[in-house]
């Protein structure tokens, strides 16, 4: 049983404060042309509205995988606001953890996947599910991260024989 | 056969493709800057617009522009997702054949599935 944790880049406090000084100064500049002052107060409530809404839904601080070799693998994604979410998927589903290449955004990267069995076809794969896509670690940290989970997987195959 | 050698008979089409561009260029000029009293004069008034005369190269241009965005829109709309099978697998890779391994023979090309190459490159310690 295997707990691998990725951690994002922490909130900058500087892109913080641009975002906050870009949102307000173009408020101050409607508030000069229009002579309206709900601007003013709607920039305010849109920033903090705002910054809630970034910090609980888009904002990922760690993604962790925890791999347990008789029962399944569960990825946890923890929110800077606090929320976790999870996905659960079981071990007879599972087919392989692998290092996959594909090209994203003009550029190819490296990121891991879980390969899902197919049910029909026993060499098939029916279903590929990317792992760590906001904290996009390197290559280094991928293989780190595929070597424990290869020696996890490993052991299922023995242990139907051993037991 | 098909060879893109000069031919006498490409020549005549090179020359009378010339000639008729030239011709197309200076009926665009014609139409395009003598004023319309001088052409209904000359007894030909069922010519378009001369607005059309500025709007079609314009349309033109912005198009050409508009395409290399469009191109580039288009790539990136077609390239597969992260997750799906397309990027491990496709069609014919699924349905190869096993080939027999024989001795001292250069083992048949075929398409490695993904768990063999990761192992392969990843787990090996140096």
């Amino acid at each position: 049983c295997r707990e691998l944790a990725v951690r994002g880049p922490r909130l900058q406090l500087r892109s913080l404060s641009a975002a906050t000084s870009a949102v307000w100064l173009a408020a101050y500049g409607l508030f000069a042309l229009s002579e309206n002052s709900m601007v003013l107060s709607a920039a305010i409530f849109i920033t903090l509205i705002g910054l809630i809404i970034y910090l609980h839904f888009v904002k990922i601080d760690q993604e962790s995988l925890l791999v347990i070799g008789s029962l399944g693998i569960q990825v946890t994604s923890s929110y800077a606001s606090g929320k976790e979410s999870t996905t659960f998927i079981e071990m007879g589903k599972v087919k392989d953890v692998v290092i996959n290449e594909a090209i994203h955004m003009q550029k190819v990267i490296y990121y891991l996947c879980i390969l899902l069995q197919d049910p029909e076809d026993p060499q098939g794969v029916s279903e590929v599910v990317p792992l760590f896509q906001s904290s996009k670690p390197c290559l280094d940290c991928l293989i780190e991260v595929y070597k424990s989970c290869q020696e996890i997987l490993e052991q299922r195959k023995t242990a139907p024989q051993s037991s | 056969e098909n060879s893109p050698a000069p031919l006498p008979e490409r020549a005549i089409y090179g020359f009378a493709l010339f000639l008729g561009a030239w011709f197309g260029f200076i009926l665009y000029l014609i139409w395009a800057y003598i004023p319309e009293a001088w052409l209904f004069s000359l007894g030909l008034t069922y010519w378009p617009q001369k607005y059309w005369a500025v709007a079609l190269p314009v349309y033109l241009l912005v198009a050409v522009g508009i395409g290399y965005i469009l191109l580039f829109g288009i790539n990136m709309m077609s390239t597969a997702p992260l997750s799906s099978t397309q990027t491990i697998t496709d069609n014919f890779a699924k349905k190869q054949q096993q080939q027999k391994f024989q001795e001292e023979a250069i083992p048949a090309l075929r398409d490695i599935p993904i768990s063999e190459v990761n192992r392969m490159f990843f787990l090996p310690e140096k």
